[in-house]
């Protein structure tokens, strides 16, 4: 049987949930010294004078860091890439400037985390503080045109306003979603180990070990084999430990000097200013149709914040390039607004959770101003090429998605007039909304080793996130060689393994996956060899094609004869075979066919009119994720994902102080996420297939899509429910009542 | 954290005594929310004295004229499970579970509940930002920044924060006491007392003095007691702080009130009475919806809203409406 479509549980659970798991501040270390970092009250201006002569006589304390003493480093690369990610461009220690609240401006080393963290607040900073700028509709409207990033800034396919100009109905509205924190469970933590030949060790909390190893080798000026990077369990990324942070820099420079390894563990509230963040959007969507609802054109622009030093665009008006088809033409536009923060960075789902939120509201808006059912509205307006790049889709199950969904859903049942649905007290609203989520194709090495036992071992430098990828590569490698899964041990998350990608975007399936199938492939196809042509060959004279793995044994099933793994090696002398899998596709856009996921989820929710009350009664959400390799972990990440989705609807806003441009609830108590009171039975549903452009696994990428279009879906249900439109998220009390 | 040392009390007297001596010893009892404080730089006891030990203050006991007396250290969760008070007065047990988590409430004390300091972030903010309850003197944050979770009644220019207390609103509605154990003995504060409004002194939130320490609760006797509810109102279905709450008691005559009691979470610096209302309720028929708004509009008349916390005077309205009718048709 296989292994793969298997809702196999994950291999790590019982070490996660005993504690056994080795997260990387689990990490014991001889002569270790803690690191706290202390961080700027203002959000613009200078420091005048740091005086650490306390902290300094401070019990415990090994050393005092300020941008007097820090080390220097290089600055960070240009241009941007994922190979080298820096989260911000700017590396604080280094001047006494200070661009945001938040901002370390000093660091103290001492024997225990307790003993370095009060030192810290006995340092005594003058500054020289300037009028801070905050991100708000005013200072919006400064917005320049950014230099492009991730893909071009704006786009035109056809002549959208024509389209617009000439429709018969159109659809023209703003829509803002707030700054959000990823709020991982597992704080960002780095520890730096310096030996005796110069090389460092840093056990890190990241989704991309082989991207810090190349930044930390350029920012610090030492070669990237000089460099380890171990990261074998993360307590949740979602994009805030895809890049490197300054605190990864000041560890390492930090433990040289103090020549002791030394870890530095962020705060909760450090967790708001020292790494990413999403930032919050303002769009505008103008959709143009005939009255049967279809689209003619659509104009999609989005204004987002950004740092005095750094141009990050969040692509939110991405979407609308590829979502639907528009008869004369589509155009997007994105622009930044400077302001006093740190750099905002990707959060699941970057670019498409915020730009779906305006485009499938103002799809609502259009269905219910033409009268057309809103899943008979993306019907129509479906596509099977993709209207930004011309490309057929290469598979795009968008059609099942949206009438296996509504089915389930039962969204025949649904009355469509608003508030015309009751449950005594309570107002109840049906809303839906589909996603089209980016596919990734990047490069990935492993290697897969069988043993004289039968055993086998997966080696690639790929990551952990919580996802199940330990579990999910043994059941690939399984299914390759004919092996159990029980067989199967997995090695990630160490720069001594063979490069991978970032674990982000929802690639690692697809891309590690594809490189662990391609290895484990050719080991087998070595065993075959042997097979057919190593010493005493059990299956001398036949052709490789003919030989067939499983239950650890190659099989030539035409002579019935078997031999396994063990027997084969064993008889050949040897200890191990090796197979080296280079998964190296080209780049999704230079490829023939454009390759996306897609959802159609449906909300239902219970409002209580009197007191403003939203809440989340049922949720459907169907996939295209293509080939699905394990059911269990893919409907965990999907049920995470619709989570994620409720937090961004409903709840979650990091509010910023107008006067001094801090992130004003910065821990678990102002900031909230959804509770499990908060979430109801999520159902969730399968509809794609094997897509072979995607990936040779027939994979694409799940996570991410999940978390897309709750947010519209739950704001439509709303509308539904009470007649109220809320083009601002979250949807709280206030906007109801 | 600041360095800080620790000894276990084993005498009311002798921790009376010792907190009385010690400008810069705090009572340790949970710990739930001193430590926050501690850790965010918004207390800084020198010692702590941990009270956990204390013979005979953890009991919820029958008084002789047929009421309550609820220990200091009896555990929120220990409360809310306890027969007499769920049966006699659910407004108690509601306002205990509907509070913090349930790890938070096998931990937390009564009397440090009601003992608790306000949420309000800026006084949470270990940056230190200017806040009067941190550091008198250097103004509120809150009256022209961020404001959406603060006070509409009571408050001042020095000061817009809320109590966080969920049982504390419970208690004033049922007209509690809060007996102390001080130097001369006991004294038996009313709730009503026992919380401050701000005024110029924000920093000092409740009427207790150096050389006091909390011992019990005790809740009278009374026909309100058993048709009672706490509504409590959230952005998030479980473990945050009230928008709003309400703590209604009623007794009643058929249809019509006889007696109401109305108290009020999230909208000032201390569980706030609905005063007004209760007597233009008095009365009133449960069913003429319109009678009951018009009476709990009474005691609105003086509420002045912030400018992101607009909607919590017509929130609250609504939520009285509601609680009112819920423990109506407990009677």
């Amino acid at each position: 049987m296989n292994a793969v479509g298997q809702p196999m549980p994950r291999t790590d659970g019982r070490l996660k949930v005993t504690g056994a798991a080795r997260y990387s501040a689990d990490v014991p270390l001889d002569g270790m010294a803690h690191a706290a970092i202390v961080h700027s009250t203002i959000a613009n201006g200078r420091t005048v004078s740091i005086d650490t002569t306390s902290a300094e006589e401070a019990p415990g304390v090994v050393a005092v860091f300020t941008h007097h003493n820090m080390p220097r480093m290089n600055p960070t690369p240009e241009p941007w890439s994922h190979l080298h990610p820096h989260g911000q461009s700017y590396l604080p220690l280094l001047a006494d400037a200070v661009h945001y609240a938040g901002q370390p401006i000093a660091l103290v080393i001492a024997e225990t985390l307790d003993q370095a963290t009060y030192a810290g607040t006995l340092i005594k900073v003058e500054y020289e503080a300037d009028q801070p700028v905050v991100f708000n509709r005013e200072t919006a409207k400064e917005a320049v045109d950014p230099p492009p990033f991730l893909w071009p800034v704006a786009s035109s396919v056809g002549d959208a306003d024509e389209g617009i100009a000439t429709a018969a109905v159109t659809i023209d509205q703003t829509y803002t979603t707030s700054d959000r924190h990823h709020n991982q469970m597992e704080p960002h933590v780095s520890t730096a180990v310096w030996d005796a030949d110069e090389t460092l060790t840093l056990y890190e909390t990241t989704q991309h070990i082989f991207g810090a190893r190349e930044l930390v080798s350029i920012v610090l000026g030492i070669p990237p084999e000089k460099i380890t990077i171990v990261s074998h369990f993360l307590g949740g990324g979602f994009g805030g430990k895809a890049y490197v942070w300054p605190h990864t820099l000041l560890a390492a420079l930090a433990a040289k000097v103090v020549n002791r390894p030394v870890r530095l563990q962020l705060t909760r509230a450090q967790m708001y200013s020292m790494v990413g963040h999403q930032a919050a959007t303002i769009q505008q969507v103008v959709l143009g149709a005939g009255e049967d609802g279809t689209l003619a054109g659509i104009r999609h622009d989005s204004i987002s914040p950004t740092p005095v030093f750094d141009d990050y665009i969040e692509y939110a008006a991405l979407a609308a390039r590829s979502l639907w088809a528009a008869g004369t033409g589509i155009a997007t536009n994105h622009k930044v607004v400077h302001v006093n923060r740190n750099t905002p960075t990707a959060m699941r789902s970057p670019h498409e959770a915020l730009g779906h939120f305006a485009l499938e509201s103002a799809m609502d808006e259009l269905a219910y101003a033409t009268g057309v059912d809103p899943v008979a509205l993306r019907l129509l307006n479906d596509t099977e090429i993709d209207p930004y790049s011309g490309r057929p889709f290469s598979t795009r199950a968008m059609r099942e998605c949206l009438t296996k969904g509504a089915e389930r859903f039962g969204w025949d049942e649904r009355t469509p007039e608003p508030r015309s649905m009751r449950d005594g007290r309570y107002l109840i609203g049906q809303g839906m909304a589909s996603a089209i989520y980016t596919h990734w194709r990047w490069p990935a090495k492993a290697r897969v080793t069988v043993h004289q036992d039968g055993s086998a071992l997966v080696e690639t430098g790929t990551h952990e996130l919580g996802t199940g990828t330990y579990t999910v590569m043994q059941q690939v490698a399984a299914d390759a060689l004919g092996v159990a899964p029980e067989k199967v041990t997995v090695r990630l998350g160490d720069t001594r393994l063979p490069a991978s990608h970032p674990s982000i975007g929802s690639a690692t399936m697809a891309n590690a996956g594809a490189s662990v199938m391609l290895a484990a492939k050719a080991a087998r196809d070595r065993a075959i060899e042997l097979a057919l042509a190593g010493r005493d060959a059990p299956f001398a004279g036949a052709e490789p094609d003919d030989v067939l793995v499983a239950d650890g044994r190659l099989v030539l099933a035409r002579k019935s004869l078997e031999i396994t793994y063990a027997e084969l090696l064993a008889r050949n002398g040897l200890s191990t075979v090796v197979g080296d899998g280079d998964y190296d596709p080209v780049e999704e856009a230079l490829g023939p066919k454009a390759v996306f996921s897609f959802s159609a989820v449906f909300a239902e929710v219970r409002v209580d009119p009197d007191l403003g009350l939203v809440r989340l009664n049922r949720f459907v959400g169907a996939y295209d994720a293509g080939r699905i390799i394990n059911p269990r972990t893919a409907r965990s990440q999907a049920i995470g994902g619709i989570i994620w989705g409720v937090g961004q609807a409903l709840l979650e806003q990091s509010e910023t102080d107008p006067e001094t441009a801090r992130f004003a609830n910065r821990n678990y108590s102002g900031y909230l996420v959804p509770t499990n009171a908060d979430i109801p039975e999520l159902d969730v549903l399968f509809a794609g297939g094997f897509d072979e452009e995607a990936s040779p696994l027939g994979a694409k990428g799940l996570g991410e899509l999940t978390a897309v279009s709750v947010a519209p879906a739950i704001a439509n249900a709303v509308h539904h429910a009470t007649g109220k439109r809320v083009r601002d998220l979250p949807i709280t009390v206030e906007k109801i009542l | 954290m600041h360095p800080f040392s620790i000894s276990v009390a084993d005498d009311p007297g002798r921790a009376v005594a010792a907190h009385a001596q010690d400008d810069h010893l705090s009572y340790i009892a949970g710990g739930t929310d001193l430590l926050g404080l501690m850790k965010d730089g918004a207390a800084f006891p020198a010692h702590l004295l941990d009270i956990n030990d204390l013979p005979g203050l953890a009991g919820v006991d029958a008084t002789p004229d047929g009421g309550l007396r609820i220990g200091a250290l009896a555990r929120m969760s220990d409360v809310a499970a306890n027969a007499e008070v769920r049966e006699r007065f659910p407004v108690i047990a509601e306002g205990l579970l509907f509070a913090a988590s349930g790890q938070l409430r096998n931990m937390a004390s009564m009397g440090g509940n009601i003992m608790q300091r306000t949420r309000c972030s800026y006084f949470r903010d270990g940056d230190d930002p200017a806040c009067n309850k941190r550091r008198p003197g250097s103004g509120c944050s809150a009256l022209d920044g961020l404001n959406r979770n603060h006070a509409i009644f009571g408050w001042s220019d020095a000061c817009v924060a809320t109590h966080p207390s969920d049982v504390a609103v419970a208690l004033a509605a049922l007209e509690a006491d809060v007996v102390v154990l001080g130097r001369a003995g006991e004294r038996s504060i009313p709730i009503a007392d026992f919380h401050r409004l701000p005024g110029g002194t924000p920093e000092r939130d409740t009427v207790l003095g150096r050389g006091e320490l909390i011992v019990a609760v005790e809740v009278r006797a009374q026909a309100e007691g058993r048709a009672s509810h706490y509504l409590k109102v959230r952005d998030r279905q479980s473990y945050e702080f009230a928008l709003v709450s309400v703590a209604a008691a009623v007794e009643t005559e058929g249809r019509r009130l006889r007696s109401v009691r109305l108290a009020m979470g999230g909208v000032a610096h201390k569980p706030w009475r609905l005063t007004a209302a209760e007597t233009a309720l008095r009365g009133a028929d449960l069913d003429d919806i319109g009678a009951l708004e018009a009476a709990i509009a009474t005691s609105f008349t003086d509420a002045r809203p912030l400018a992101h916390n607009a909607f919590k005077a017509d929130l609250s309205r609504r939520a009285v409406l509601r609680a009112l009718q819920t423990a109506g048709a407990r009677a």
